[in-house]
């Protein structure tokens, strides 16, 4: 993979402020700058560093939470008994958002069978994924704590139902920064409709904004104000950086301010984004098999989900830390066979040729892709007259899958067991946190250290309650 | 003095320019107690290991942990200095533990005596004397006083006076938030009078753009925004509370006036408007309107969150951490965060509409003249009354009876029973809602009537209570029963005048109202602020003196109850149907004509007049004054609840919504004084014992929040909690000489902002030598003027202003400056961004709209909050980000054209002057003129030769290249570290 661009000078440059100027910084964000004022809260970082597997993260969230009981949890028992409502022994004290909870059951919509080595049952609505079974781990018993959209997605991102806490990508950006000095640590892509959670999800909350995500887009500008504006060419926008430049070293002789000299770096790392984003964005130096194996269509709004696919990877490539592909469409309170249909096949075979092309460039070892929603689906039926809704699933917050792929993940298992309505876990539960702390301990942090004190709390993705990595699908 | 370091560098460095060599409890002691002890020997009786707690001497000498004077018999001390791992304090386990100056200052503090006090901040402040001074000449005002008492201890110099250019962009930035212009720049640099500084001064404190500047910092305490959040996030109509705040700060309300009315306004005896808009602080928590949500689950975090905005802004206090347990360090317990969330819960939040007495005075004249036409249209028509006699004589008016419930019962909403027989609703709501009506028939029954009514402190008017996912003011019935006896009676021949539903379709026909199925039923959603009426003939009568009961079932995924309505009955009433005709109207219809009375007859003709269609063209006039009837404001409030149904508080174990325990009563922290004896322990008894001295911290934390935006950092720097795990204030006697002062000066904040700026601390340059940087790199000695990043909307309304293009219009709707639709594509909606037209575009940043799930995406670059939680203190980054917004903003883009233009009306030679001062407010030095000379020549000489296109850089087909090249000028200006940056 491609080096990311190293500046010496500037590094020197910097540690030269931080160093004999006496600011005593803790950990530097790399992708974003630097001086900021020294915030009492602030702690020095804590030493949670632990062996590194996975150096980055290409998060596919399938916003609006597909139907695990159409796509990974297949129970025939449902079709059974379709028509029927469950024992009430099962439903007891569970809250829905919209059906009530003697809503009669759904069978499985699709056919299922068994794939790759390992045998992993997947319905036929993932024929790409069913390619890469052996890849990659599916965990069935992912569970949270959240019925509604925003709150669950929040929680997914963040640790917390309630907007204002910092999301994961913010954390690995405060904990680690970036690889790439021309890039943020944390982008955030986006495909299908609006996002329930909008910016909160990539929020820094009470993390130095900096860290927050930066949204990035396949067409077009690729981030906000990266184009120069009308008629300003390249020279002009040297010219005017230069001009910038020299008046900003004038004043800094004159008043000794450490931070115009972390300003005039800014600036120069503006520019180099900006030289940046042409090539980025440039899919003409993709081999034609690569854009295929995606599905990729530069420029065709229709295929968003695989160029942003595409374009994580050579954000990846280029050092970004956390890349978040929002794909936003999964919420099916009717007809649930449609829904999933037209979603798998906007997002099957991309996010599958994602594993398979990390793994061809060497770099699936060292880059950990997620796949799943904020919470998954009923086994009950949800239908609706005035809201025209019809063989449909409502939220489903005790059991749903996702899967895992390198980044020290094990390869080709499948974790966890749900009953035979697919409504509860019998074996393996993963709460959202022990999942935040697979992640980061995938990423060589350890969850319970890294911390920011705020309103006089210590604050931690994982919450204060005791979590643990998933010792079982650690490779 | 160096003998002991006692935290990470920014805690040691204020510890160690302490001279004096004595241990202090509060300042060196409590500390350590607090981080590395209390978590198990402290105030959380849950957590506490060995029953020992530390916080209290008299139970620490008692357990024998320290015997004071003797450390030789304390365990505390032999504990943390043991060589015994498993006896060694802190634990290993505990993850924590102390270097050997802290030891050795346990030891020291224990040898000394132990003597203890209560934490600092805890103790009402003290005026200590200001203390005299070597240099006497250099202070101004007792401030300077302790900040060069303390400079001469370090044997460090004050800096120079800030130049005068410096000083007037200084006081502008600070007091109005904005620049000044060249000439009002040079108004100031001309006026040799001694009282120049004053006499600005003043003047800034007394302009309007005052009160916009100091608004910004509190709508970051109120997390203010002007949507919901969440998923929808839907738009709210909040901005008057803004436009107090404005007002407020403008007119100097005193301090605790402005704590009073914004917590408690609407509990004033006889509140005005003004007090109820007040209230509004609180109601800029986010409302969660995803359908399928349990609405009381998210209002109880609205509460969590009052209690800890509460905390930060009036006390200091990190209450926030004791919601799921006993506080750690600072004495809150768990059952205390739920009494003071008592304290504050008992309200409901609807929305307000504002009685503007000029709006309402406009209004009854024109309704006046409406009346008056009316009256002399009736009798100027020459078929008006053959035509009246003509319809009043062919209607079927049934003569319906009010029934008056003898009991109500609900799951949770208060019903009442108002004047005119209809019933008000209050209280909480939910996606179940039932009513249970019990009547006692005093006459047959062959039908029911639901007459659904408006009522303006509904949302939008009513009848209906929704108030988050679906329309405002829609209510849902998806059920209505009827039995008599016991014995379940059977509509037939329903009919309802009207019927919609949105969120959702359907047919919304009365038969659906009982039809089984619950998620079919009957609303009238688009009719908000109107009645409609929904008739259920009986299949058989009821007989007179039968026991009624009617149960409502209001089933929807949202609260969507109704909010008030009347149940009629009629005797004879089988062919009975739903009449588009207010229910008043059909009454008299139904009375014998003969039997009128001369005001029932005008109600009838004035209606008829209204409503027939013969008479559309004479009503036009008519027609265009009702059109012109104004509008009230609304805006969201809190309204205590009413006596009888107040709500009750609960302790939430772990915090947790679904963890209810025991009931708690409202209280405040026991580590204050009480509430004063003899008032009610409610919201307004609260907020003023908030605003009063009985509150130590009240005067320290406002005054810390002045000095902050004044210095860039608060005198204690973590401005959000002066709790025992606070740093030690960097001038603890300054602070509190400060918060003395303030009120001894009547709580006033211009008084106190005129006192900060008058200090000769304050009007120091803000020049700093290598040696001065290394010795004290964050200036907490003051040794030099403060120098930092302006906030993000300083920056846009700096620019508007320097540009030429900043429009003065204050107050109302919050406006949508030029952006990328491509930020709000993103939410929930994907909603586009409408940008605002004429002067919209170019009002202060203040009253830009803020969407808390889409914020605006320049103003987040630069650290803007999204208004998601309460900001004691907002950050100050430095990213490549920034820089690409004042490059390539078009918003931006937009304004250094425009400042191109007002260059370009100069003389050649001053060009570069005047845009240098529009932004800097100094001139220009001369090698920096030469640097900037030779830029636009560059760029000139590119335009001649054609690199460059005049007319695509100004977006201006008949531009000239001179503008081109100003364009480029004004826009490497405005990104200019100086100009962005307040010294």
């Amino acid at each position: 993979m491609k080096q990311p661009a190293n500046h010496p000078l500037q590094a020197q440059t910097r540690r030269h402020f931080f160093q004999d100027c006496g600011v005593g910084l803790g950990k530097i964000a790399l992708a974003s700058l630097l001086t900021r004022e020294l915030a009492a809260e602030t702690q020095a970082l804590p030493a949670f560093r632990l062996p590194i597997k996975a150096k980055r993260i290409i998060y596919l969230f399938q916003a609006g939470a597909p139907s695990q009981l159409d796509l990974f949890d297949y129970k025939p028992k449902l079709k059974e008994l379709e028509g029927k409502p469950l024992p009430p022994s099962v439903i007891k004290g569970q809250r829905y958002a919209f059906i009530r909870r003697d809503a009669a059951v759904l069978g499985p919509r699709f056919k299922f069978a068994r794939h790759g080595k390992c045998g992993a049952e997947l319905s036929d609505r993932l024929p790409h994924l069913a390619k890469i079974v052996d890849d990659i781990a599916i965990v069935k018993t992912v569970n949270t704590n959240l019925f509604n959209h925003a709150p669950a997605q929040l929680f997914m991102n963040s640790g917390s139902g309630i907007p204002g806490r910092p999301s994961m990508g913010s954390w690995l950006s405060y904990g680690i920064g970036a690889e790439a000095d021309d890039l943020p640590a944390f982008v955030v892509l986006k495909s299908g409709g609006g996002l329930s959670g909008g910016a909160s999800l990539w929020s820094s909350g009470f993390l130095p904004s900096e860290h927050q995500g930066v949204p990035f887009r396949s067409d077009g500008e690729p981030i906000l104000h990266v184009n120069n504006p009308d008629g300003v060419d390249t020279k002009a926008q040297r010219d005017s950086l230069d001009l910038v430049r020299d008046l900003n070293r004038n004043r800094l002789k004159t008043v000794g301010d450490p931070e115009i000299a972390a300003r005039i770096d800014a600036y120069e790392m503006a520019y180099r984004m900006q030289a940046r984003a042409p090539e980025l964005m440039n899919f003409k130096d993709e081999k034609k098999e690569t854009l295929e194996l995606y599905g990729a269509k530069p420029g065709n709004s229709g295929a968003t989900f695989a160029n942003n696919c595409l374009l994580a990877r050579r954000l990846a490539e280029r050092g970004v830390r956390f890349i978040q592909v929002y794909h936003q469409g999964w919420d099916a309170h009717t007809n649930v066979e449609g829904n999933v249909k037209d979603n798998a096949r906007k997002t099957d075979q991309a996010s599958a040729a994602l594993v398979q092309d990390l793994k061809q460039r060497g770099m699936l070892e060292d880059t950990l892709v997620i796949w799943g929603g904020e919470f998954g689906r009923t086994p009950m039926v949800e239908s609706n007259v005035v809201l025209g809704r019809n063989k449909g699933r409502d939220h489903h917050p005790q059991a749903f899958t996702v899967w895992l792929a390198g980044g020290g993940i094990k390869q080709g298992i499948t974790l966890g067991k749900t009953d035979d309505l697919g409504f509860h876990i019998t074996e393996d539960p993963v709460n959202v946190h022990d999942l935040h702390a697979t992640i980061l301990r995938q990423m060589g942090i350890d969850h319970e250290k890294l911390s920011f004190r705020f309103r006089g709390l210590d604050f931690r993705l994982t919450g204060v309650e005791k979590q643990q990595p998933v010792q079982k699908l650690l490779a | 003095m160096k003998k002991f370091t006692l935290f990470l560098s920014i805690a040691s460095f204020s510890c160690l320019l302490q001279a004096a060599d004595e241990v202090d409890y509060n300042r060196d002691v409590r500390p350590i107690l607090a981080e590395k002890c209390y978590p198990c020997h402290g105030p959380d009786k849950k957590a506490r290991k060995a029953k020992l707690r530390l916080d209290e001497l008299s139970a620490a000498v008692k357990s024998g942990a320290i015997t004071p004077g003797k450390p030789a018999d304390s365990e505390l001390v032999e504990r943390i200095f043991s060589d015994d791992p498993d006896e060694r304090m802190p634990p290993k386990k505990s993850k924590t533990s102390l270097n050997p100056a802290e030891k050795e200052l346990l030891r020291k503090w224990v040898a000394a005596g132990a003597r203890t006090s209560s934490h600092w901040a805890f103790v009402p402040p003290q005026q200590a004397k200001p203390p005299a001074t070597r240099n006497a000449s250099w202070p101004r005002n007792p401030i300077d006083q302790f900040i060069l008492a303390r400079l001469e201890k370090e044997k460090l110099e004050p800096a120079a006076e800030a130049d005068r250019y410096t000083l007037v962009r200084r006081l502008y930035l600070d007091l109005i938030g904005l620049p000044p212009t060249p000439e009002e720049a040079d108004a100031f640099i001309n006026d040799k009078s001694p009282k120049a500084y004053e006499t600005l001064v003043d003047r800034l404190l007394e302009a309007p753009g005052y009160g916009e500047r100091w608004a910004r910092d509190w709508l970051d305490l109120a997390r203010y925004a002007d949507s919901n959040g969440y998923e929808k996030d839907r738009g709210r109509t909040i901005w008057p509370w803004r436009d107090w705040v404005i007002r407020a700060l403008n007119e100097d309300m005193p301090y605790d006036r402005f704590t009073i009315e914004q917590l408690a306004g609407d509990m004033l005896p006889n509140a005005t408007p003004s007090q109820v808009v007040a209230t509004g602080f609180h109601r800029n928590t986010m409302i969660n309107e995803e359908g399928g949500i349990d609405p009381l689950e998210y209002r109880f975090y609205s509460m969590v969150d009052r209690v800890a905005t509460t905390g930060t802004v009036w006390m200091g206090l990190t209450t926030g951490c004791a919601q799921c347990h006993s506080h750690k360090y600072d004495p809150i317990s768990h059952t205390e965060y739920y009494q003071l969330m008592a304290l504050l819960d008992n309200a409901d939040e609807p929305d307000y509409l504002i009685p503007e007495p000029k709006l309402l005075a406009k209004r009854a004249e024109l309704e006046k003249k409406i009346e008056e036409q009316e009256a002399a249209l009736i009798k100027k028509l020459p078929d008006f009354d053959e035509k009246f006699t003509d319809w009043s004589e062919k209607q079927a008016a049934v003569d319906w009876r009010v029934l008056l419930p003898a009991s109500m019962k609900t799951n949770l909403p208060r019903l009442e029973i108002l004047d005119d027989g209809s019933i008000f609703s209050t209280g909480d709501i939910t996606k179940l809602d039932v009513f249970t009506l019990r009547f006692k028939t005093k006459a047959p029954l062959e039908a029911l009537r639901l007459e659904v009514m408006p009522d303006d402190r509904l949302p939008a008017g009513g009848p209906g209570r929704s108030y988050y996912e679906g329309r405002k003011g829609d209510f849902f019935l998806s059920e209505i029963t009827a039995s008599a006896a016991g014995k379940q009676l059977k509509f037939t021949n329903s009919s309802r005048d009207y019927g919609k539903i949105t969120t959702g379709s359907g047919k919304a026909a009365a038969a659906e109202t009982y039809d089984g199925n619950t998620t079919t039923g009957w609303a009238t959603s688009g009719r908000e602020g109107k009645a409609s009426q929904l008739v259920l003939p009986l299949e058989k009568p009821v007989a007179a003196g039968a026991e009624l009961e009617l149960v409502l079932y209001f089933e929807r995924h949202y609260a969507a109850s109704l909010g008030r309505f009347r149940v009629w009955g009629a005797a004879r009433g089988k062919e009975a149907k739903a009449k588009n005709m207010p229910t008043n109207i059909e009454s008299i219809l139904a009375l014998d004509r003969k039997r009128w009375t001369p005001g029932q007859a005008e109600e009838l003709e004035r209606y008829f007049l209204r409503k027939d269609g013969a008479f559309a063209g004479a009503r036009k006039p008519i027609d265009a004054l009702n059109k012109q009837l104004p509008r009230l404001n609304s805006t969201m409030v809190l309204r205590e609840r009413p006596t009888d149904n107040p709500r009750q508080t609960y302790r939430y174990h772990r915090g947790e919504y679904l963890s209810r325990k025991e009931q708690v009563q409202p209280a405040v922290l026991e580590i204050f004084p009480p509430l004063p004896e003899g008032q009610p322990a409610n919201r307004l008894t609260f907020a003023r014992w908030l605003a009063s001295e009985r509150n130590p911290l009240l005067g320290r934390v406002t005054v810390n929040r002045a000095w902050r935006a004044f210095f860039g950092a608060g005198l204690l720097r973590t401005s959000g909690d002066f709790g025992t795990q606070s740093e030690p204030p960097d001038h603890p006697e300054l602070l509190d000489w400060l918060a003395v002062e303030f009120r001894k000066q009547g709580l006033s904040m211009k008084k106190l902002h005129k006192l900060i700026v008058s200090s000769a601390t304050y009007r120091q340059a803000a020049v700093v030598s290598p040696g001065l940087l290394k010795r004290d790199p964050s200036n907490r000695l003051l040794a030099r003027g403060p120098r930092h990043r302006l906030s993000a909307e300083a920056i846009r309304d700096l620019m508007l202003k320097g540009s030429g293009r900043l429009s003065g219009k204050m107050y109302g709707p919050s406006v949508y400056p030029p952006q990328s639709s491509r930020v709000t594509k993103l939410a929930y909606g994907s909603p586009g961004w409408n940008v605002s037209k004429g002067e919209d575009r170019y009002r202060r940043s203040l009253y830009t709209f803020t969407k808390r799930t889409a914020p605006f995406a320049s103003f987040t670059t630069f650290d803007a909050p999204s208004g998601e939680g309460c900001i004691a203190r907002r950050d100050r980054s430095n990213t490549p980000l920034q820089a690409l917004v004042l490059l390539n903003d078009d918003m931006y883009v937009e304004l250094a054209r425009h400042a191109a233009r007002e260059a370009e009306k100069q003389p050649v030679g001053k060009r570069i002057g005047f845009l240098f001062r529009r932004f800097l407010t100094r001139p220009p030095k001369a090698a920096e003129t030469k640097l900037m000379d030779q830029f636009l020549s560059a760029q000139l000489k590119r335009l001649e030769n054609r690199k460059l296109d005049a007319a695509k850089l100004t977006g201006d087909k008949k531009a000239s290249g001179d503008q081109a090249a100003l364009f480029l000028l004004a826009r490497s200006i405005m990104n200019l570290d100086e100009v962005i940056t307040r010294q």
